[in-house]
C-alpha cells in the first residue's frame, strides 16, 4: 500500500486558493504522547491505517517529564494489593467524584498495560526476584508505582515510540513502506475537527509547522490525546504543547467537557530563579526527610494540621523524626499532608509575610540527609537545582510554591470505550475527564493513559468495522475552507497586536483570578477579561511568513486557551463548594449534594461562548460501593444514596446520632440534580453498556457531611492543640473525608 | 539537624538571591529564514538578563519582545525532553541547561543549531537523517520463544548493565559534535550506537547480533576516533564513548557480558 497522499493540490475541492495536502486513514491520533501512541499502537494491531499527529517531534511529548511510576495493583511488593483497593484508593482520591466505571476498568486493566509493556522491551526497577518493582506513594495502600529510577514517563514513551518504530519495520517487510499503515506527523498541529453532513467525525485539518503548509487529513475516526491545559497559567510545570487543543477543538466540534474546575496544583514547584519558575520539586523530597520552613526557620507545618488529621500526624518535631525509620509506632510529618493542604498552607505563609525573598517557602533536605545520600536519592532533583537555580541542595534549602499541574477535568467520554457524543470522536488520558474525580493520585496518570489509550484505538477501530464501506463520512470542503482562513488571519494581519502580549495577560489573568483559592468575585473578574479577551484574540498579528513561525503558532492557540480558560473559570464560579482541586474561598467545605452534580461544558449556540449546565454523576454499581465501609461513604454521600446498599450495608447505627449532633455548615446548593438532568442531561455517547448514568438521583438532606463534622469533633478532643487557623476548622468536614485518603499525594511525581 | 544551620542557610539564600542583579547581554544568533535568506547571517540581540537564568530564556524574551519569528525548539524546558539542542558558545548543550553566568556573558553570546544536520530555518535542523539512523539499529525489544503472561524476570543487576544508554533523550547533542559525522553523514553517529548498545546489553533481548552485524558496517562503530566529543556534550552524563568501546569490544569478542 502506498501512500495516497495529493500533494499540494487543492484536492478536496476547496474553494481556497491555498493548496492543500490531503491523506486518507482510519483514525487519526491527535497528540502522540502516552496516551496517543498507545491507541495509535491499538488501532493498528487492529489492522487499521493510522495517522499519529505531533505538535512537537516524535518522543518529545509531556509524558517524558513523569518521574514517579505508575500505578498497577501487581501484587509484585505486596501480594495483598489487588484492583479493589486500588479501585478504592483512587475513588477516595477523587473525593467520589470519579467516573466510578473508569475507576474500575483502570484498576483492573492496569497491571495487564504495564506487564504488556515490559513485554515491549520497558526498562523497570527489580524486585529481589527479579519481577517489576512497585513503590510507594501517596494515597495507595500498598507499594504500587511501577518505575524506572525517577525517569519512568521518560522511559514509558521511549517504549512506545520503539513499538511504533518495530511495527514499521513490520510494515516495511510486508509492504515495502515503512508508513503503510502507521505514520508519525511530527511538527503538525491541528486547527479542527470536520465532520459530515450528518454529524459524524470526517477528518481534521492542520498545518505543518515546517513550511506553514496545510493538511487535511480525513478519517471516520478520531481520537482526541492531546495533554492538558496549563500553559494558561503563568506557573505551571507543563511544556508549551500544553494550550488545551485537545478540550477546545472538541467543544468546537460539538463535544462536552466535564468538570473543568478542577485544577491540580502542586505545593512545591520551583520558584527562584523567575525564568524556572514551576518546574515540579518532586514529592520524594519530603517523603525522603525534606521539611518545609518559612522565613523565621520555623517548620510550619506543624501549625496546619487540621484537626480531624491530629490522629494521623506528628504533634512534635522529634516524633515526625521518628517516622522516617520507624512507620509502626510513629506519626507521619505534617509534610506529608493531602497536596492541597500543603499548597494552602505555603500559601497562607507566604501571604502572611513569612514567604521567602522569592515569594516561596523553604523546602530544607540539606540539613537533614548525608550530602551522599541527597544525591543517591534523589539525583534528579540535585541536578534540577544545581543545573537550573544553582543552589546546591545538599548544602542549601530550596524555594518552593504552588504550580499548576494537571486538570482533572476534560472531554467527557463514555467509560469503556472513551467515546464521546460526536460519533467517531475519542478522547484519551489527560484532555479526557472523570477518570480522576476532584483530585489525582500520583501514579495514576501513567496507568491511565495506558488504559484508556488502548481503549481508544481499540474502540475507535471497531467503529469503522461497524460502518461498513459505504458508510464513509465526507469532509466538507466549506468546513476546510472556513478553517483555512480562520488559521490564515493572524499571517493577514501582521500590524495586529503581539500574541505574546495577550497569551501573557491571559496567563495572568487566571494564575491570579482562577487559581488554588478561588473567590467568586475574582472569578467573576476573570470572565469579565475572556470577554475582552476574545476580541483582541481575533485581531492579534504574525510577522514573519509561514516557515516556523512561532508568533503565528501562538496566535493560533490563543483560541483554545481562551476556550479552556473559560470553561475552567465558569466551572469554577458555578461549583460552591471545595473539593480536590477546587477550593472556595467562600465555600470551604465538601458538601454532598454538589458530590451528585458533574458540570458540564459546551459550545453554545452562536459559538461565541461557554454555556454551563448540570448533569446528575453516574450511580455508582451496588457492588463497587460496597468495597468500601459504610461509615466511610456517609462521608461524601447522602444517606439516601446509600440506601440502594440495601440491607447488607445499612448506613451504621451510629452514625445516625452523630448526623444530627450539629448542623453542618453545609453550603447551599443551587439546583436540584434530578430536574436538572432529564432536561438537559446530554445524551452519552452511544454503544454503551455503561452509559448508565440518570441514576434518579435523590435530592436528599446532606447527613454524611453532618456525620463527618461530629467524626471530626472526636478526634479534635484527643488533640492538645487548636488548630491553628480558622480556615483549617473550617475544613474539617472536608479534612475528615481526606482522613482516609491518608497522604493522598504524598511521594513522588505522578504524572 | 540544628536550628544555626538552617537559619545561615537561611540568610545565605536570602542575601545571596535577593542581591542578584540584572545585566544586559549580548546573544549573537545565526538566523536563516529561507523565505528571504540566501544564506545564515549572525544578528546581534541585546537582552536584560538575570545572570543565573538560562539562554532559553533570553531567546524566549527576544521572540516575546524583539522577533517574533525567531524559531528554535523547545518543550519540557528542563533537560528531559531534549528538545532544545543548540551549539552555545561554539559547544553542544541544551539551551534549557545554559546558565547566563556560565557563558562569559561580558563577550557577546553566540548561538547557533547544531551542526551536520540541514538547517530548516534559525535554530531548527531536520532531525530525519538522525532519526533515520536511530530507527537502523533496531531500537526494539527483539525476543523470540513465547511472550510470557505477566512480566520477564529480570535481575537487578542485569538491569542495571545497560542503565546508562537507556538515559538517552535523543537531543542529538552528542551526534551533531562529533566530527566523524560533520564530514560523513552516513556515520550512525553516537546516539544511534547509545540506543543500540542499550539493546544488546538488555538480558532480555535476543537480537544482539543483528545490531552488532548493523554497526559492523562501514558507517558503524568502527568509524569512531575516541574523541570524547559525544561524552562531553551530553546533557545526561552518559559514558558515550565507554558504550561505544564496550559495542566495539562485543563485535571483536562475539561475547555481550
Amino acid at each position: 500500500m502506498t501512500d495516497n497522499t495529493e500533494n499540494t493540490e487543492n484536492a478536496v475541492g476547496t474553494k481556497s486558493t491555498e493548496p492543500v495536502e490531503r491523506h486518507s486513514y482510519d483514525v487519526v491520533v491527535i497528540g502522540a504522547g502516552g496516551a496517543g501512541l498507545r491507541a495509535a499502537i491499538e488501532a493498528r494491531h487492529a489492522g487499521k491505517r493510522v495517522a499519529v499527529i505531533s505538535k512537537s517531534l516524535f518522543g518529545k511529548a509531556h509524558t517524558v517529564m513523569a518521574e514517579g511510576g505508575a500505578a498497577a495493583a501487581m501484587g509484585n511488593v505486596n501480594p495483598k494489593d489487588n484492583w479493589q483497593v486500588h479501585f478504592r484508593d483512587t475513588m477516595r482520591g477523587g473525593k467520589f467524584l470519579n467516573h466510578f466505571r473508569m475507576a474500575e476498568l483502570h484498576a483492573k486493566e492496569a497491571p495487564d498495560r504495564i506487564w504488556e509493556l515490559e513485554t515491549w522491551g520497558a526498562l523497570f526497577d527489580r524486585t529481589k526476584e527479579g519481577k517489576i518493582s512497585q513503590r510507594n506513594f501517596g494515597g495507595h495502600e500498598y507499594p504500587r508505582l511501577a518505575h524506572v529510577g525517577d525517569r519512568t514517563g521518560l522511559e514509558l514513551i521511549r517504549t512506545l515510540q520503539q513499538r511504533v518504530v518495530a511495527l514499521q519495520q513490520e510494515d516495511k517487510a510486508s509492504t515495502g513502506d515503512y508508513e503503510a499503515n502507521l505514520r508519525v506527523f511530527a511538527e503538525t498541529t491541528i486547527v479542527r475537527l470536520l465532520k459530515d453532513a450528518s454529524g459524524r467525525i470526517a477528518g481534521a485539518v492542520g498545518y505543518y509547522r515546517e513550511t506553514g503548509q496545510f493538511v487535511v487529513f480525513e478519517a471516520p475516526a478520531v481520537i482526541m490525546a492531546t495533554g492538558g491545559i496549563g500553559r494558561s497559567y503563568t506557573v505551571t510545570s507543563n511544556s508549551w504543547e500544553y494550550t488545551g487543543d485537545g478540550h477546545a477543538l472538541a467543544l468546537l466540534a460539538g463535544a462536552a467537557l466535564v468538570n473543568m474546575e478542577f485544577v491540580q496544583f502542586h505545593p512545591t514547584g520551583m520558584v527562584w530563579p523567575p525564568s524556572v519558575k514551576g518546574i515540579l520539586v518532586t514529592e520524594s523530597v519530603r517523603g525522603d526527610g525534606g521539611v518545609l520552613r518559612n522565613s523565621e526557620g520555623k517548620r510550619f507545618m506543624f501549625d496546619y494540621v487540621p484537626d480531624v488529621f491530629r490522629k494521623q500526624y506528628a504533634e512534635t518535631e522529634e516524633e515526625a523524626d521518628r517516622w522516617y525509620d520507624d512507620q509502626e509506632n510513629n506519626r507521619r510529618p505534617p509534610e506529608l499532608l493531602p497536596r492541597d493542604e500543603v499548597a494552602r498552607s505555603i500559601n497562607s505563609e507566604v501571604k502572611a509575610g513569612r514567604g521567602t525573598p522569592n515569594g516561596g517557602v523553604f523546602l530544607d533536605v540539606s540539613t537533614r540527609l548525608p550530602a551522599e545520600e541527597i544525591r543517591r536519592r534523589l539525583p534528579s532533583m540535585y541536578h534540577q537545582f544545581k543545573e537550573l537555580a544553582d543552589v546546591d541542595i545538599t548544602a542549601q534549602p530550596m524555594e518552593v510554591g504552588p504550580t499548576c499541574h494537571y486538570v482533572m477535568g476534560g472531554i467527557e467520554v463514555d467509560p469503556d470505550t472513551q467515546g464521546t457524543v460526536v460519533p467517531g470522536l475519542y478522547a484519551a488520558g489527560e484532555c479526557s475527564g472523570g477518570m480522576h474525580g476532584s483530585n489525582r493520585l500520583g501514579g495514576n496518570s501513567l496507568s491511565d493513559l495506558l488504559v484508556f489509550g488502548r481503549r481508544a484505538g481499540l474502540h475507535a477501530a471497531e467503529y469503522i468495522d461497524g460502518l461498513g464501506t459505504a458508510g464513509k463520512p465526507a469532509v466538507a470542503a466549506a468546513d476546510v475552507d472556513a478553517a483555512l482562513e480562520e488559521a490564515l488571519a493572524p499571517l493577514a494581519n501582521a500590524d495586529g497586536e503581539n500574541p505574546y502580549t495577550l497569551h501573557h495577560e491571559l496567563q495572568v489573568t487566571m494564575n491570579t483570578l482562577v487559581g488554588i483559592i478561588r473567590k467568586p468575585e475574582e472569578v467573576s473578574e476573570a470572565l469579565t477579561k475572556l470577554e475582552e479577551f476574545k476580541p483582541r484574540r481575533t485581531k492579534v498579528g504574525a510577522a514573519g511568513g509561514r516557515r516556523f513561525n512561532p508568533g503565528w503558532h501562538v496566535a493560533l492557540d490563543l483560541r483554545n486557551m481562551l476556550i479552556v480558560s473559560e470553561c475552567v473559570a465558569k466551572a469554577a464560579l458555578e461549583r460552591e463548594e471545595s473539593r480536590g482541586g477546587h477550593t472556595r474561598d467562600d465555600h470551604p467545605a465538601m458538601s454532598s449534594k454538589w458530590r451528585q452534580i458533574n458540570l458540564i461544558c459546551s459550545l453554545n449556540e452562536d459559538g461565541s461562548g461557554i454555556d454551563l449546565k448540570h448533569q446528575p454523576i453516574p450511580t455508582i454499581r451496588p457492588d463497587l460501593l460496597g468495597l468500601f465501609e459504610v461509615s466511610e461513604l456517609q462521608k461524601y454521600f447522602t444517606d439516601e444514596e446509600l440506601t440502594v446498599l440495601g440491607d447488607s450495608a445499612e448506613p451504621v447505627a451510629e452514625a445516625k446520632p452523630a448526623g444530627e449532633a450539629k448542623p453542618a455548615a453545609e453550603p447551599e446548593v443551587k439546583s436540584e440534580p434530578a430536574t436538572e438532568s432529564k432536561a438537559e442531561a446530554k445524551s452519552e455517547p452511544e454503544a454503551k453498556p455503561e452509559a448508565k448514568t440518570e441514576p434518579a438521583p435523590i435530592p436528599g438532606q446532606s447527613n454524611g457531611e453532618k456525620a463527618a463534622d461530629t467524626a471530626a469533633d472526636k478526634v479534635a478532643e484527643k488533640s492538645t492543640e487548636k488548630s491553628a487557623t480558622a480556615e483549617a476548622e473550617e475544613q474539617t468536614a472536608q479534612a475528615e473525608a481526606e482522613a482516609q485518603t491518608e497522604d493522598a499525594e504524598t511521594a513522588a511525581e505522578e504524572k | 539537624m540544628s536550628t544555626a544551620t538552617v537559619q545561615e542557610h537561611v540568610e545565605t539564600s536570602a542575601s545571596g538571591k535577593a542581591g542578584i542583579e540584572m545585566m544586559t547581554i549580548t546573544v549573537r544568533i545565526r538566523r536563516y529564514n529561507p523565505e528571504v535568506d540566501a544564506a545564515p547571517h549572525w544578528v546581534d540581540y541585546q537582552v536584560t538578563a538575570d545572570p543565573t537564568a538560562r539562554i532559553l530564556d533570553s531567546l524566549h524574551k527576544i521572540k516575546w519582545e524583539q522577533d517574533g519569528s525567531l524559531t528554535f525548539r523547545r518543550s519540557c524546558a528542563h533537560g528531559v525532553c531534549g528538545s532544545d539542542a543548540m551549539r552555545i558558545n561554539g559547544k553542544n548543550r541544551l539551551a534549557c541547561k545554559a546558565l547566563v553566568k556560565d557563558l562569559n556573558p561580558t563577550k557577546p553570546i553566540t548561538v547557533e543549531p547544531i551542526q551536520g544536520l540541514p538547517v530548516l530555518k534559525d535554530l531548527v535542523v531536520d532531525m530525519e537523517p538522525f532519526f533515520q539512523a536511530y530507527r537502523d539499529v533496531k531500537p526494539f525489544l527483539i525476543a523470540h520463544g513465547n511472550e510470557p503472561t505477566r512480566e520477564r524476570i529480570q535481575s537487578q543487576k542485569d538491569r542495571d548493565r545497560f542503565d546508562d544508554t537507556t538515559k538517552c533523550i535523543l537531543c542529538a547533542a552528542c551526534t551533531t559534535s562529533c566530527p566523524v559525522f560533520w564530514a560523513d553523514g552516513q556515520y550512525f553517529g553516537p546516539a544511534a550506537i547509545v540506543n543500540a548498545h542499550r539493546f544488546i546489553f538488555d538480558s532480555r533481548d535476543d537480537g544482539a547480533n543483528e545490531r552488532l552485524e548493523i554497526l559492523n558496517d562501514r558507517e558503524g562503530v568502527w568509524r569512531c576516533r575516541t574523541t570524547f566529543n559525544c561524552t562531553e556534550a551530553c546533557p545526561r552524563g552518559i559514558q558515550i564513548t565507554q558504550a561505544i568501546a564496550e559495542v566495539k569490544r562485543a563485535l571483536i569478542t562475539r561475547r555481550v557480558i
